[in-house]
Parts: structure tokens; sequence; C-alpha cells
């Protein structure tokens, strides 16, 4: 059992400065404010941190991407969670929120940022209430605000309340939500790097990524990269939900095999039920199966099964459901949460549900498939944001998956429609590694 | 000029162009729908423009990535094609099959789009969305949501460009569509521009709405008359019909907008009001009657009042026309009673010093510059398509602006630092600028007159010293038509000189003059002490207000009115009534203005400007060429052919038989338009001060700067200033035009809350502004930013005219309730 | 110019699409302080919001919330008094309040219930306990009930959010329960709320 992130999770007044103090916290932050900012970048660099928000990229690199000019800079954290399944940040900040502010504080150092926010989704009120006692204390304590620890830098940090939408988490829309307009993705380039917030050189991280940086700190490059494997270096704080026992954040060393944390940790699905596919890596991945759950979890092992590891949330799905259903609500939630601006993602979403909606009703045939594969190709890659692919993703895989339950759903469906005699459903699922379940009418479920 | 590979062959193209563009220049096509870099940086929101870049492992929308050497571009390959097929598929998917009964069918780049890179076929079978249709956005635009392809174009606009931020998408995703908040219409100034912004039928006219499809018309470019701003446009024209007005894209006049006068107005020239026949009164009737009749009345009366005669050219007077007035008064009938403006007349020397090629602004250079100062005048109102450069100055280049006026500006908010001044007191303010620049005036006393406090000179002051070499002064002729006009222009050209503005090529003043072609009909010589070319005549004459003090008390007998209309134009609007009560007026007029209605003993049809041949000068000093784009209505003749026809009559001939020879003798009496020709000035127009003719201008003297404080503005004790301004809709033509109608300026007394408090009066409810007698009735509109002190009342507006309370010199008015 | 016309009857309904603009209404610029009273509360809220950043508009969103909670939503009134603060149109604000799902632009009840339906709740009964959420709460003018993607709280699924307070993991018995609490102004389910739930044991992986 590894605990960085949630060392002391549970105690009770973690969220104080004076117990996150007395555990030990705030020590990172005059460490590196000794050092200079190239030391610190370099270590984070060396550090192997991959972003814990969804793409994975070098925290290090992304933050020494920042022009060193003497422009205003920013670091913004993205606490914008709201992708399904995932649920880790909003753990860490309730419970351990100094961790971030001091995370923040040395990433903005490094990056040479005088202003910093966090933008947490509106939903969060109580974790966003949490957040802004620990942020005045830690201004009290001249852990932020001017001249910080009595150094030269001033670093101000305002929490920023969104007011409910899943698009917001893409760093550029979350942009233009903090500049207090519609969350809509930018055009990139210019990257946030050069042209982020208030067009200002910005660096944008995650909650949990953030939070790995004052551990880097403490444990320097050599302590922390024995967490993890080559290529994905530290812990990660892994959301499971969906059809398992024991729900919940559980922090694991990269690279721990996806079985251990599903069954081992999360108690698997329930008594006399198998996985029949489960998210890897939150609503967006592309689905895996239960033949994939050796895989180690961690992002290159998750990239090579054609998924990604993303946010790190782990949705589970048992045998006892129908891969229509969970295909529409991810559909469903797309479209939902598309802001709009680029063609293929605003059509797309919308006729991808229809279609899924037609299958639904029975009133589909087969080659509706084949259009709704097709579809997904033209969403992918050509969008301005990856929220598209995000929908187009996971329903491809599901069809590539499980097409013979989607067809043999379309010819039950359409029986069904028209009063004809209904082929027994039992002798139509073939998944592989799956036992075929009891298939429950679609008829009568809910929008 | 950098070289690129764009399927499979090399092109050359500029270096800092976008890939769409830059594959222009090797007739390669990239569709695109959202792409307009006159709405700024591209959003890349519509993806039809998605290419194959080597090396990038995404395909890359070409409307945003730049061209750079040696890259290898495909557009044409199997990856690419699906793309554009796709977008064409997803953009189709909810565009109903209406293009045989929509506007845009024929100029439509959706419609070109689909058959060019398209699939032909769609694989969408559910239902499309259907909603009704079309709906009003405004009185001026109808929506069409069905049609609408979220390109963003339409909003952009209203956000970046014009600023109004009145037009949104609202909802999101696959809902979201364009509206305006709570069911408010978009009444813009600048709201038809999205009509032409719209890449689809979604936003239409609701003028031109059905009136003709695109293969039956043709297009007839000129320029618009009815602002100094003299945007250039394209009249569509169907069978001898104005039907509707598009920018003609000129990036050192207009950017490519027009304003909603420029874009609507032309509905004036087909209304049933319009003047089509000459007339004379008869027992107190105007009569229409031949032209040989109405010619013989006019010549007679002229040729009975040499000496006695004056003239009055209004703003859209071409060149051409207010020089052959000139000739026909001043030769003709020895009479050099002959003004173009209102106010009272800039002695000629500093006329002269104020138009110095080496002082001159562009109007680019009000977007590059380092600063502008927005002096007395309102862009948006006086000649609109300013109002937009400066914002884009502000907005793209960092150009800092200031303004100095005496009522709110609509650009305050743009402003780095806005001093609002007494009315009237630009000139004060002027010398207290120039002191704080450093002349050694008393700074205290003089920012005082302007109603200032020191610092608000100071702080404006340091922005523009401290900006960088290019400012640029942008001032309205209300700074120098009052009586304190003198001591503002050579305070205008002192602080000038102190900011340097000489020199550099960006740098320099730009004056918006009150009329259309104010500029051009000065430099013609429709002035009463100057000649053609800006050059002293023996004689001078009398101003407007002489004029009419001369006619009033019989000292002149005839009036000839060339487009200008005193009643609603000049000040002291009493006398002037009491003067063409004693007058013989002719009138060449196209609309019945009460002038002509109660006074014209002659009418004359005149010309609108679409059927106008000549030129006008901009007030850059561009000249710019009108064409006519339909033949002329009824009986309407050219406006020089009458004035020709009436100096042979009273036996002056001059030498005129066709437009161009009009324009020719222009060219010849100005000696800085020296040989310009019509073909020179072509469809872009020529800036006079860029030729070598130029030098030709004769150089003017500010003469003596007294930096004495004006007398403050005065005390108010109870009382209140009187300050006026004329908007954009105070025009005969938005009154008659029949969409533009209600925006006509209606009488409004705009007040501090402070006023209004201690007067007892409400918004929106009547009041009346009362001077000497006159009295104005008016809606209060109170207003948060007015300063204290000060009403406001809106001129030239068609009832309840403002000046029966003014004769040009600062008024005291009371308000009250009726 | 709105009509009935049956074949308007399918398709997606969106709403605003088939609204024209009211002619009679003046164009929507940026309210006038002198003719647009604001809450003094409120003003001297949403001053606070526009002092913490750069540029005032950031605080549009919170101001808009602010504004909501003051009006019980983003009533005509509420945007324009929002705008007269910030000194931006109202219509910059519309396309806020209709892009954000916490943003009512309909007069709801002032308790908002939102219950997750997303993935993980649903695989749990969310449905189920949604459906029990209407029975009890009915029509109740006070009570916005309303369906809510991913909440961000799977490890409690089903949950809901009631003004902001998290409670799962729900049966749908549950429902009367969280209505009388509301009602009655106390915690709502008190023992279900998030906040005491511990971080589930980490027991070793392999
Ligand atoms: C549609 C969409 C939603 C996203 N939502 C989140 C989110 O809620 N939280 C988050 O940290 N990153 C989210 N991301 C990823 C961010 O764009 C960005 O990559 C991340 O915040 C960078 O931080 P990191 O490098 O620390 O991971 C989202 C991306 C997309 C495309
Ligand atoms: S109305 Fe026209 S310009 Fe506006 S978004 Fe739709 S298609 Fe584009
Ligand atoms: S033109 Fe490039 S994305 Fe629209």
């Amino acid at each position: 059992m590894t605990a960085l992130l949630f060392e002391n999770i549970d105690e009770e007044g973690l969220n104080t400065l004076e117990v996150y103090e007395r555990r030990g916290g705030y020590r990172s932050l005059p460490k590196a404010l000794a050092m200079t900012r190239d030391e610190v970048l370099d270590t984070l660099v060396e550090s192997g941190l991959r972003g814990r928000g969804g793409a994975g990229f070098s925290m290090g690199k992304k933050a020494s991407f920042l022009p060193k000019t003497d422009m205003e800079k920013y670091l913004v954290c993205n606490a914008d969670e709201s992708e399904p399944g995932a649920f880790k940040d909003r753990e860490l900040m309730q419970k351990n929120p100094h961790q971030l502010i001091e995370g923040i504080m040395i990433g903005a150092y490094a990056a040479g940022a005088n202003r910093a926010f966090i933008f947490i989704r509106g939903e969060y009120d109580f974790q966003a209430d949490i957040l802004e006692a620990a942020v005045a204390e830690a201004y009290e304590a001249g852990y932020a605000g001017e001249r910080i620890l009595d150094s030269e830098h001033t670093i101000t940090l305002v929490v920023h309340r969104g007011a409910g939408a899943y698009i917001c988490g893409e760093e550029t829309a979350l942009l233009d939500g903090l500049e207090g307009k519609r969350g809509s993705p930018r055009l990139k380039p210019p990257f946030p790097a050069n042209q982020g917030l208030y067009q200002g050189p910005t660096l944008i991280n995650n909650v949990e990524t953030l939070c790995n940086v004052p551990h880097i700190i403490r444990l320097g490059v050599e302590g922390f990269t024995k967490h993890g494997v080559e290529g994905s270096r530290g812990t990660k704080v892994v959301s499971v939900s969906g059809n398992v026992q024991r729900p919940g954040n559980y922090e694991v060393e990269l690279g721990t095999p996806s079985r251990n944390i599903i069954y081992g940790l999360a108690g698997g699905p329930p008594e006399g039920r198998e996985v029949k596919f489960w998210f890897p890596g939150g609503s967006s991945a592309p689905i895996l199966t239960g033949d994939d759950l050796d895989l180690p979890y961690d992002f290159d092992s998750m990239a090579k099964a054609g998924s990604m590891l993303g946010s790190g949330s782990i949705i589970v799905i048992d045998d006892s459901n129908a891969v229509l259903d969970v295909a529409l609500k991810v559909a469903k939630f797309y479209r939902h949460e598309s802001c709009g601006k680029c063609t293929p993602c605003r059509e797309g979403t919308n006729w991808t549900v229809k279609m899924l909606e037609r299958i639904e009703r029975g009133e589909a045939t087969p080659m509706d498939l084949e259009i709704m594969a097709g579809v997904q190709e033209r969403i992918i890659g050509n969008c301005l944001c990856v929220l598209g692919d995000s929908m187009a993703m996971p329903i491809g895989s599901m069809i590539k998956k499980f097409r013979d339950e989607f067809e043999a759903h379309i010819e039950r469906a359409r029986a069904e429609a028209d009063g004809g005699p209904v082929p027994e459903p039992s002798a139509l699922v073939g998944v592989a590694g799956a036992e075929p379940g009891p298939y429950p009418s679609t008829a009568d479920a809910e929008d | 000029m950098i070289t690129l590979t764009i399927d499979g062959r090399e092109i050359q193209a500029p270096e800092n162009a976008m890939l769409v563009d830059g594959a222009k220049y090797g007739d390669v096509e990239i569709p695109y729908f959202c792409y307009e870099p006159k709405l700024g940086a591209p959003v890349g929101a519509c993806r039809m423009c998605l290419v194959e870049v080597e090396g990038i492992p995404k395909l890359q929308t070409a409307c945003s990535t730049g061209v750079k050497d040696g890259m290898v571009v495909h557009t044409q390959t199997a990856r690419v094609r699906d793309a554009q097929e796709g977008v064409v598929e997803f953009l189709l998917i909810n565009h109903p099959l209406d293009c045989p009964v929509c506007d845009k069918g024929g100029e439509c780049p959706l419609q070109d789009i689909t058959f060019g890179w398209g699939a032909g076929t769609s694989r969408f079978i559910e239902p499309k969305r259907h909603f009704v249709k079309p709906l009003e956005l405004s009185p001026l635009i109808a929506i069409d949501r069905e049609r609408c392809i979220v390109c963003y174009r339409c909003v952009r606009f209203s956000q970046e460009i014009s600023e109004d931020y009145q037009l949104v998408l609202l909802e999101r995703g696959a809902n979201s569509f364009v509206g305006t908040f709570d069911g408010h219409p978009y009444v813009a100034p600048f709201s038809g521009n999205i009509i032409e912004l719209c890449p689809v039928g979604a936003l239409t006219s609701r003028a031109y709405r059905f009136r003709a499809r695109p293969w039956e018309v043709e297009g007839g470019g000129s320029i618009c008359t009815l602002c100094p701003a003299q945007c250039n446009v394209e009249f569509t024209v169907r069978d001898e019909r104005v039907l509707r007005v598009l920018a003609r894209d000129h990036e050192d006049v207009d950017d490519g907008w027009l304003c909603d006068k420029g874009r609507f107005a032309y509905q004036a020239i087909h209304v049933d009001e319009r003047i089509v026949e000459p007339m004379v009164r008869e027992g107190g009737e105007l009569r229409a009657v031949g032209w040989d009749r109405a010619l013989e009345t006019a010549a007679s009366a002229l040729a009975g009042a040499a000496g006695k005669a004056a003239g009055l050219a209004g703003g859209e007077t071409t060149n051409e026309e207010g020089f052959l007035l000139g000739r026909l008064l001043r030769e003709g009938l020895r009479s050099p009673h002959l003004d173009s403006r209102a106010g009272t007349p800039l002695p000629l020397a500093l006329r002269q010093a104020l138009a110095a090629p080496a002082l001159a602004a562009t109007v680019p250079d009000l977007e590059f510059a380092h600063a502008v100062l927005v002096l007395d005048c309102e862009p948006v109102d006086d000649a609109p398509i300013l109002d937009l450069r400066l914002r884009k100055g502000v907005r793209r280049n960092g150009m800092r602006l200031a303004i100095a006026t005496g009522r709110p500006s609509t650009l305050d908010s743009n402003a780095e630092h806005s001093v609002r001044i007494a009315p009237g007191a630009g000139g004060a303010l002027l010398a207290a600028l120039d002191a704080a620049l450093g002349s050694g005036g008393d700074l205290g006393a003089l920012a005082a007159a302007a109603g200032l406090a020191v610092d608000e000179v100071r702080t404006l002051a340091t922005l523009l010293s401290e900006a960088g070499e290019d400012v640029v002064i942008l001032w309205g002729e209300r700074l120098t038509d009052g009586p304190g006009g003198a001591h503002a222009a050579r305070a205008l050209l002192n602080v000038a000189r102190r900011l340097g503005l000489h020199g550099p090529q960006g740098a320099g003043l730009l004056g918006i003059p009150a009329g259309a072609n104010g500029r051009g009909l000065a430099e013609v010589g429709v002035l009463p002490d100057a000649g053609p070319g800006l050059q002293a005549v023996e004689t001078a004459g009398r101003p407007a207000a002489g004029i009419a003090a001369g006619l009033a008390d019989g000292e002149l007998s005839t009036l000839y009115l060339l487009h200008a209309d005193p009643l609603r134009t000049h000040p002291d609007r009493t006398l002037w009534e009491r003067a063409l009560e004693q007058a013989t007026v002719i009138a060449h007029e196209s609309t019945m203005t009460e002038t002509v209605r109660r006074y014209a003993t002659v009418v004359f049809p005149a010309e609108s400007y679409a059927e106008k041949e000549g030129t006008v000068t901009h007030p850059d000093g561009r000249l710019q060429r009108l064409r006519p784009a339909i033949g002329n209505p009824g009986q309407v003749r050219s406006e020089w052919r009458v004035l020709a026809e009436l100096a042979e009559r009273i036996g002056h001939g001059l030498g005129v038989l066709t437009g161009e020879m009009a324009t020719g003798q222009v060219v010849e009496a100005v000696p800085f338009y020296a040989r310009l020709t019509l073909e020179d000035i072509g469809g872009r127009g020529v800036r006079w001060q860029e030729r070598v003719a130029a030098s030709a201008m004769p150089e003017g003297a500010p003469g003596p700067f007294d930096l004495e404080p004006l007398p403050a503005a005065p005390a108010a004790n109870g009382a209140l200033r009187l300050g006026t301004f004329r908007s954009i809709w105070a025009a005969k033509e938005v009154e008659i035009s029949p969409s533009l109608k209600f925006l006509a300026a209606r009488q409004r007394a705009e007040l501090s809350p402070t006023d209004a408090e201690r007067l007892g009066v409400e918004h929106g409810e009547p009041v009346e502004v009362v001077h000497d007698g006159a009295s104005v009735h008016a809606i209060a509109a109170v207003r948060a930013n007015l300063p204290a002190g000060t009403v406001f009342l809106e001129e030239a507006t068609a009832t309840e005219p403002v000046n029966i309370l003014t004769d040009g010199e600062q008024r005291l008015v009371q308000v009250r309730r009726p | 110019m709105t009509r009935d016309v049956v074949r308007f009857e399918h398709g997606s309904r969106v709403p605003g699409w088939d609204d024209a603009v009211d002619l009679t209404k003046d164009p929507a610029q940026i309210p006038d302080p002198a003719t647009t009273p604001v809450p003094p509360e409120l003003r001297a809220q949403i001053e606070e919001y526009m002092s913490r950043y750069p540029d005032r508009r950031s605080a549009a969103l919170p101001a808009l919330r602010a504004a909501q909670n003051h009006h019980t939503y983003c009533s005509p009134e509420a945007v324009d008094q929002v705008a007269c603060v910030m000194r931006v149109t109202p219509a910059y604000l519309a396309a806020l309040t209709t892009f954000y799902d916490m943003l009512e632009t309909e007069p709801k009840g002032t308790h908002a219930v939102y219950v997750c339906t997303n993935i993980s709740c649903s695989l749990n009964g969310a449905e189920e306990l949604y459906e029990a959420f209407q029975e009890a709460i009915g029509e109740d003018p006070d009570i916005n009930l309303r369906t809510f993607e991913c909440l961000g709280a799977c490890d409690i699924a089903p949950m809901a959010s009631v003004d902001g307070t998290y409670i799962g993991p729900l049966a749908p018995g549950d429902a009367v329960t969280v209505r009388d609490d509301i009602k009655a102004d106390r915690p709502v389910l008190d023992a279900k709320q998030l906040r005491h739930r511990k971080v589930v044991p980490q027991g070793d992986p392999s």
C-alpha cells in the first residue's frame, strides 16, 4: 500500500493549516523557494510526473514552455472534475486542501506566475468553501499573497467557482469560463503556455497533478521515481465506481494490475456477476473488456490497449447491463455537454443520440450501425477540442467490441416493435469472456 | 514571399498569410465558413477548412495555420476529402432544403461548398428539425434559425467589431442559437453588417427579402454621401431601382463595414415623397411646371438679384456642384455670399493651417496610432464607420484612446482616459492641454474654463505625450463652429505642434466636418472668404448667419439652396424663418423638407446619390468618385446641368457640357487637385496630399495664440447649460425610408440624475426646455454618466427643433415639467 | 408571427428557437445605473467579486449565481441588475445563463435537488431514485427537482445534491426523508452526507 497524496487522508482536521503543518506540510514550499526556478523545473521534468487531468502530458515540460519574459503569467488549477466516473479531485480538495495550495505555490513559482486561480466546478460548493477557508489560512500564514514567506515572490490565489458545464474542464474552455465567458474551447495554437488567461502565458494543471508537486520536492527525483513504473511515475488516485462492491478512491502505484484495483481494492462486481466491460479512464476512454483486466494500470499500457488512462477513473459495467444503455447514456451526456462551437461535435453527438434512440425504439437496421460507426470516424480528430472524440471513441469501441449485441438488439427491438416473435436474448449476446446475463428491457429506459 | 507545396505544386505566398489565403496564390481553393479576417483572429469553429500538413498527424484548420517556407500541404487526399464531406454532411443535417425560396440562393457559400466539396448524398434519415420562420430579429433583419450553421460570424461582429454585444449565442451544443437578451430586438448602428456576413440565408434584410434573385441584379459601385465617412458602397440594382446596398470593402475608408443608415437609407431614393418634377410656387402652392418654366422663373429671380443673391450648399453636394454654384454666384451675379458651413467662419489662414498636408492624418492612422484623442465629436454619430476603426485600434493594436467631449461617448469604455468638458469648451480644453504640455500658461485657470480639474488635463497631456510619436487628434467641426472657434483652432494647432504631429507619417489631425462633403466643399470654394483651393477671394461674402440676417433685413433678396435645409441644420431658427419668409428661395432638393414646403419659390428636383456623377472629398483628403448606378427618375436632371443652364440664362455660360467637364474645371481651379482625372480617382479614390500637387496648398498661419483663459462657461445657478448633439439617425433619409423610420431621432432631454432629482423630473417624462420665451418639448432621459449642470438636446430632429433655442452662442436654459 | 404548425411537432424542440423578438422593446444596451435599481447587498457582493480579478468580467459567473440566490432564478430583472453593476450588456450574461447548467432562466423553487443520472448512478438505480423523488416532491413550488449529469460522487451512487450538499448512496425510500428535511429546514439526511465519508480502507491491491 502506498500513500503519498492520501497520507493521513482521513485524519480529523487535516484540512486545517495546523494539522497539515503538524503532519509535515508546507516544508516543500520553502525548500522550492530556496532553489532556482530552473532547478524546480528540472526536478519536475525529471520526476516524470505526467498530468492527471486526462492528457498525461509531462507537467515539468509544460511548465517550462512558459516564456521566461517578465510579462504577467498565470497558473490555473483545473478542478472542474466533471467527467463521469471521476471524483478523486473532490477528495483531495475536501480532505487536504493545503496540499493542493502548496503544490500550486510551488508550481506558480516554477512557472514564474504571480497569479493563480483554482477553477472548481460549481457543484462542489462544499469543497470550494473548504478551499476558500484554507486559502485564507495560507494568506494569513504568508504561504500565499504578497511576498510569500518573506521572499520577493508574490503569488495570489483565487478560488473561482464554475456554474455547471463539463466542457469547462477542457483547458481552453476553462480559460474562457474563468474570463467570464461561455466555456467554449479556443483554437490551438496558440497554446495556453503562450497565450492563455487574459492573453498571458498560463500553466494549467489538474488538482492531482499539483498535489504531487510538494511530494516531488520533498522526496527529490530519486525518491519520487521509486513509485510507479517507467513512463508512469508516482502513484495515482483512482476513482472506481459502477458495478463494484466497494466504490471509492484508491491511491495505487502506477503499473498496478487493473484486476487488483477492480477486484482487489474495489471488491469487483456484486456476487455472481462478471465484468462485462470497463472504462479505464472515465467515460471518454474507449472501453476495455474482461480480457484486459490483467493489464498494468499505467499511461502507456492503457494506450497500447487502445484506450487511455485519462483522469484515472474506472467505471465497471457488469454483465447484467446492456451495452446499448451505456452507449446511450454516454452519447446523451456528450450531446448535453457539447459547447456547440464546432460542427462535428455539435452535430455528430446529436446525430449519434438520435441513431441510438432509433435502435432502442426498434426502428433501426444493421446498416445503421455502419453509419453510426462512420459518423464516429468523421468526428474523431476533426473537432476543435477532444470532447467530440470523447464520445466518438468509446461509442466506436462499443460498436466494435459489441457489434453482435447491437445487432441482436436491433433485431429484437424491431421484432418487438412489430409485435412479432421475439428472439431469445441469451442466444444473441456474444461477448468474449462474459457470461450472458438477463437482459433488461430497454422499453422503459429513462432519458 | 515564401514557397510551399500544395497538392504537389510549389506556390509562392506572402509570409504571414493563413493557408486558406496562401493557397489562393496557387489557385487552390480551400473551403471555409467561419473564417473572416475582418472579424479578428480565426476561431476554427466550422472545421470546413481541414487539410493535411505533412509532419502533423492531425488534420489542421487552414484558416488558422500560417504558411511556412517548405511546408507541404494536401487538400485532396482521401482523408481530407472525407473530413470535408463529413463537415458538409454534418452541416446539412438540420439545414432545410428551401434554397428555391431562399434569398441567399445563388450567392450562398453553403450552396457552393456543398456543390464543390459535399458528397452529394446524406445518410441522415431522422426528421430534420423545423421551426417557425422567418422571425424578426429587428425591424431590419429577419432570422431563419433552421438555416443557421452556427459559424459565429454574426455574433463575433456584434461582440468584437461593433462591440454592442447585443447579439449572442444562447443555449449550448446542438441547441445553440443566435439571439438577444429577453426578446429585445437587435438594434444598433451597425447591425446590418451581419446580413452580409452570414454565409447562409439565416440572416436576411427585411427590406430586401424576396425582391430579387442574384442573377437578375447588377451591382453599381459608388460612394455613400449620407455622412462624412463616405463609405464605399455597391448598389444592387434591378430595373433601375436600388434594392440593396452592400459594402465595397476599402480598407483606407470603411474597412468593409457600413452603418445601418448607409445600408438601408437607399429606400429614400424610391419613396413617393421624392420630388421628381420642377415646381414653382403659384398662389401660395407649389405646382409642377416644366423645366423651362422653372428655369426661367429662377433665372429671372437671380438676374434681378445681382449682388444680392446668396447660396448655401448642404453636405451631400458634390465638389462639382458646389464649384459651379460658386461660379454662378461669384462670377454670374457678383454675389460672394456663399457658405457650406452652419457656424461662425474660421479665419482663412487658420483653415489653411489646419488643412496642411503635413498635419493630415488618414483613416488607417486611427487604427495604428499610438494614441488618439477624440475631441468634441462623437464618431458613431458624426462619421459612424470611424467608431469601428477606433475600436479596432484599441482592441487589436493596443492604440491608447483618450476622449474629451461634452456628452458621454459610446467609446468611453474603450478609452484609457475620458474627460467631460463643458459644452463649447473644446478650445478651453486645448488651451489647458497646451499649458499642461509646457506652454507656461496658467493651467489652473485654463482647466477651470474647460470645466475640468487640473489632474484630468495632466493625465491627458501625459497620455498624449508619452504614448509614442504617432498621435492623432480626431476633432469635430463642433470644436470650431462657435464664437470661440478661432481660438480653439489656434489652440489645436499649438497642441499639434507641441506634440510634434507635423512630422511622423502616422500622426496628425483628422477633422470631421458637419456635412458629408464638408471638406470638398471648402476646398472647391464654397466658403464666404475663400475661393477654389482655399485661396482668398477679393471680396469676402457673408457667412451663413450673415446671409440669414441679410435676407431678413432685405439687404439680400434671393437664396439658392443646394441640398441645404437651414431650418434643420442652422442655428437661430427664428432668424432663418424670417429670412426665408423675405427671400426668393430657389431650392434644389429631393424631398419635401420643411424649408421647401413652406418657403421655396422654385424647386428643382435633385438627384439622389445613386444617380449622381462627380466627386467628393473625404475628411482625410481622399477624392472619391460617385458613379450613377441608376437612371434619373421622373424629370430629375443633374444639378451641374441645371446650374450650367441657369448661368447660361443669366448670360454667363459656364462652359460645362458634361459631368466630366465639370470635374475638369474643379481640378483646374483647385491647385492641389491639379491634373487629377476621374480615371485616376477610379474605384479606390486618391488622397490629394499624396500627390505632387499637394505642395500647391497655401501655407496657412495660426496667428497669435492668446493663452488667456476664455471666460468660464456661464454659471448655471438654477439654470442648465444647453449642450446639443446630432445623432446618426437625424437625417431626412432615415425619416422617409420605410424600414428606418422607426429610428428617426425624436427630441429628448438628457439629464444627469442630480439635475433630474433637483428638478423633480423622472426618466421618460415629458419636459419643456425653455430659453427666452422659446421652448422645446422633449422626453426626459436620465443618464447616470452625464455631467451635472448640462442638459443635452438633439439637433436636426424633424419636430421640436433645438435650433429655436440657439444662435451659436452658449445658452443657459430652464428645464421644467410642462 | 408565431403560429401553431403541425409539422413542427416532430424533430427536436429547443426552447427559444421559435421566438421572435418583441419589436416594441428597446434594444438591450448596458443598463443605465440611473434607471436600474440594484439591491445594495447584491451590488456589494458583485463588486467584491469584480475586485478579485484583473478583468471585471471574470466575475460574471459568481455574480450571476449571487443574483440567482437573490431572485431565485436569473430573471430578466436579475440579469439587468448584474449587467448594470458589471457594465456589460444583458445579452453578454444571457449567453452565460443559458450555457451553464446551474443557472436557471425560468422561475424555480429555491431549493435545488439535483439527482445524478449518469452512468455509475444509473447502474446503481438512479432512475428509480429519481422517480421516488418525483413522487415525494410532486409539484412543490419550493423545490427545484431535476436530473443532473455526473456530480462527481460516483462513490456514493446513486446520489443527489440538495442545495449543494451531497448525499448518498440513496435508496428510493430516502426521498421522502429528504423532502421532509428540506421542508423543515434541517440538515438533509445527515447520516448519508458525503462529508462524513471516509476514504475506503486502502487494502493491499495485490
Ligand atoms: C472535454 C474535456 C474535459 C476535461 N475535463 C477535465 C477536468 O475536469 N479536469 C482536468 O483536470 N482536466 C480535464 N481535461 C483535461 C484538460 O484539458 C487538461 O489537459 C488538463 O487540465 C491539464 O492538466 P494536467 O496536465 O495536469 O493533466 C478535460 C479535457 C477535455 C477535452
Ligand atoms: S446566423 Fe448566419 S452568421 Fe450567424 S451563426 Fe448562423 S450561419 Fe453564422
Ligand atoms: S474556416 Fe477554418 S474552421 Fe471555419
